[in-house]
């Protein structure tokens, strides 16, 4: 009898340990909203940081944690995530075919009622920007930045050798002969294809220069008929002018195996002239002790269809996923990271090229290269994204391994789009 | 006294049957969540067409993955990739392992225990961290093979070490290679310390010795423990992944495409995953021929 009531008293007290730790637990009741991003952004770790001080005076019971990831691994990684049960309740991406393909898979959450309350991003960012990540008339996304892409060079180089900026392609190809003239050890223009995008945003440009932005809509969609998919003879052309720059030596010998940091530090330290690289290259080269650089756009392509006046732009920023607890938060904080003061800390702190840029004039001392993104962006009459976002899956590896063929040329740029074409073909036929 | 003997026994026979099943239990349930459930989730859902982001979406394709495959260009590049690396991997790991197992065992007197380490070594690094080293000793640029070839006049190929469809395999090999034959090496040496002094002695007096004392004597002695080396180098080619996702990640053009990148392309970066999952019945049907080898070999050595 004595054993059985030692057992009851044991029960009433693990009873009694249990209700009070309950009480404890809901009595510093906390959300935890966990974001994804990129890893390897300067600044990050302090803007996050600050994201979470400034968010608490508002709401004190969030706790905003940050994980971040390898820019490579994370494309898979996120789906992965997306599809259990342990994601992350807001994630970065970048706005295209990915983002899209998330949203008509449920995976992402429809932040369009989010858009206006108190706080939303409604009130911080142009709806012309949120319907980039419009699906079927439904936002999905808050972009916090845009990427483009120009070349950057090294002026003292270029005037110590009397040599002009480019304006057109051909200037572009005499321009790399002429270095190669100067001293032929000197790459003019490295080339990191390692991991294949690197071309990828090159043909980006060619295609909209070459064939023009209104011509490759259909084919880019897949919605061109059958007969017409990728079959405009402009797209060879593209690909040719990718020979011509190979032939014109302006890239060194082994763009498939080398690594695109390589080719920044070559810019960096000096070694070549010039880089296509993107706006998040300038905070690298400064980094690298180099920051008495210039930029110029991608040149013209005299006869092509497409404006010299087009750029590259990615718009990426965060997205909200379906399975999060808290839906209202994490929209409400992805919201946050576009508010007037916030944007002003991501574009001094991590150089972003804020999608509100409401207090862009406050910035303490500005980058030149920060103020020339800015200033260029605003001035282009339209922009592109880039394939391996834009394109379907499939076609979008089959244009990221035609380019690794035409540097190989193990590939001619027909051979390369009838290619393409057939799995163009194929991935219409499965839609 | 005989008929309790008998009681005696059956009830100690079912005690320890019941003992055996509940000592099997954890490792049961591990095995049913961790390998049987998902095995069998493979094998369903390689005769369905679905996507990482279409989960819910699935549709009945019947033998049509396995069909694709058959018509799929680089299923069989990666396929006869795979082949190369068994191949390879024999020739490098198991045939180098070999020669340095017998030189460890008779050939030198001195510093057996120090150079086992040294070349054992590599083997203990992560195959991820053995890559990016070596990545950096490939590159075109600033890598030292490009500088030691070309300090000794001979040329480079000239779309890099790694970005040369045809020689990108072998340039992987050469490092895997460099990082199991260690391990070969102390397998065979095992063995080869488990060969009777006797029998050399023996031989010596019918005059073979060196090679030919190699050749007759210490190669049919550890037979078996061969069998076993090419076997486990066998199932670790057809295994293999690390390597090629950080080299090459299947490329140039999926020249180095072995079936384990390329099941993961086809899931993970074309949402093909139903496809993925026939590609990988494809390999454990592969794998467990080579497993059943292994086992048979195994209980004979």
């Amino acid at each position: 009898m004595n054993f059985l009531k030692f057992i009851t008293k044991k029960i009433y007290l693990f009873i009694f340990s249990l209700f009070l730790s309950f009480g404890f637990i809901t009595s510093s009741y906390a959300v935890d909203i966990t974001i994804w991003d990129l890893s390897g952004r300067n600044g990050q770790d302090e803007f996050y940081d600050n994201l979470n001080k400034e968010y608490k005076k508002i709401n004190p019971d969030v706790n905003i944690i940050l994980q971040t990831f390898e820019n490579e691994a994370y494309k898979t990684q996120i789906q992965v995530a997306l599809n259990g049960n342990d994601g992350p309740d807001v994630f970065f991406n970048w706005f295209g075919e990915d983002s899209a393909r998330l949203a008509r898979a449920g995976l992402a959450l429809d932040i369009t009622p989010y858009a206006n309350v108190e706080g939303g991003y409604g009130n911080y960012i142009s709806e012309g920007l949120s319907n980039t990540t419009a699906v079927n008339g439904k936002i999905y996304g808050v972009p916090n930045t845009s990427v483009s892409k120009y070349f950057h060079y090294d002026p003292a180089f270029f005037e110590a050798n009397s040599l002009a900026v480019p304006k057109t392609f051909d200037d572009l190809l005499n321009l790399c002969r002429d270095i190669r003239a100067i001293d032929s050890s000197i790459v003019p223009w490295p080339l990191g294809n390692s991991e294949r995008w690197k071309l990828n945003h090159v043909i980006t440009m060619l295609n909209q220069r070459v064939v023009g932005e209104e011509n490759t809509a259909a084919d880019y969609n897949l919605s061109a008929s059958e007969d017409e998919l990728f079959t405009n003879p402009a797209y060879v052309e593209a690909w040719q002018k990718v020979v011509d720059l190979q032939d014109a030596g302006c890239f060194q010998d082994a763009p498939n195996a080398t690594h695109p940091d390589l080719t920044r530090s070559m810019f960096a330290s000096q070694i070549s002239p010039m880089i296509y690289c993107g706006t998040w290259c300038g905070g690298i080269f400064n980094g690298e002790g180099f920051s008495d650089f210039s930029y110029f756009r991608f040149p013209e392509v005299v006869g092509g269809a497409g404006a010299a006046t087009v750029g590259f732009l990615v718009p990426s920023g965060m997205m909200v996923s379906a399975k999060t607890a808290h839906p209202e938060i994490a929209a409400h904080v992805a919201s946050f990271m576009v508010s007037d003061d916030m944007a002003l800390q991501a574009a001094e702190l991590m150089g972003f090229m804020p999608s509100n840029p409401t207090k862009i004039g406050e910035m303490s001392n500005p980058t030149h290269w920060f103020n020339f993104y800015v200033n260029d962006i605003a001035d282009k009459t339209g922009h592109v994204n880039v394939l391996d976002v834009l394109l379907e899956a499939n076609v979008s590896n089959a244009y990221l391994d035609m380019g690794t063929e035409i540097l190989n040329r193990t590939k001619t740029p027909q051979e390369a789009m009838d290619f393409i074409r057939q799995v163009a073909l194929e991935a219409k036929a499965a839609m | 006294m005989n008929k309790n003997n008998t009681q005696t026994n059956s009830f100690s026979l079912s005690n320890d049957k019941v003992s055996a099943t509940i000592l099997l239990v954890p490792a049961l349930i591990f095995c049913t969540i961790f390998i049987f459930i998902p095995a069998i989730g493979t094998i369903v859902g390689s005769f369905y067409s679905y996507s990482l982001t279409s989960m819910n979406n699935w549709k009945w394709v019947g033998f049509g993955n396995y069909v694709k495959a058959t018509q799929d260009e680089y299923f069989w590049v990666a396929l006869k990739n795979n082949f190369i690396i068994v191949f390879a991997s024999i020739v490098l790991q198991v045939g180098v392992g070999t020669i340095l197992a017998a030189i460890l065992d008779r050939g030198i007197k001195y510093g057996r225990v120090i150079f086992r380490t040294i070349i054992f070594t590599p083997m203990v690094i992560s195959s991820v961290a053995v890559s990016l080293i070596w990545l950096i000793i490939y590159d075109p640029n600033v890598g030292i093979l490009n500088a030691i070839f070309k300090s000794i006049g001979l040329s480079t190929p000239s779309k890099g070490w790694l970005g040369d469809p045809n020689i990108s395999i072998w340039m992987i090999m050469i490092t895997a290679a460099w990082q199991n034959t260690g391990f070969m090496m102390v397998l065979i040496l095992a063995g080869l310390q488990g060969v009777s002094k006797e029998v050399y002695d023996a031989a010596e007096i019918d005059g073979a010795t060196g090679v030919k004392a190699f050749w007759y004597i210490t190669l049919p002695m550890i037979r078996n423990v061969l069998i076993v080396a090419i076997l486990i180098t066998t199932i670790g080619a057809f295994k293999v992944f690390e390597f090629i996702f950080v080299f090459t990640q299947g490329g140039p053009s999926n020249a180095t495409q072995v079936l384990g990148t390329y099941i993961y392309l086809q899931a993970f970066n074309l949402l093909h995953m139903g496809y993925a999952n026939a590609l990988s019945v494809i390999l454990l049907i592969i794998a467990l021929f080579l497993g059943w080898l292994q086992l048979k070999s195994s209980r004979k050595a």
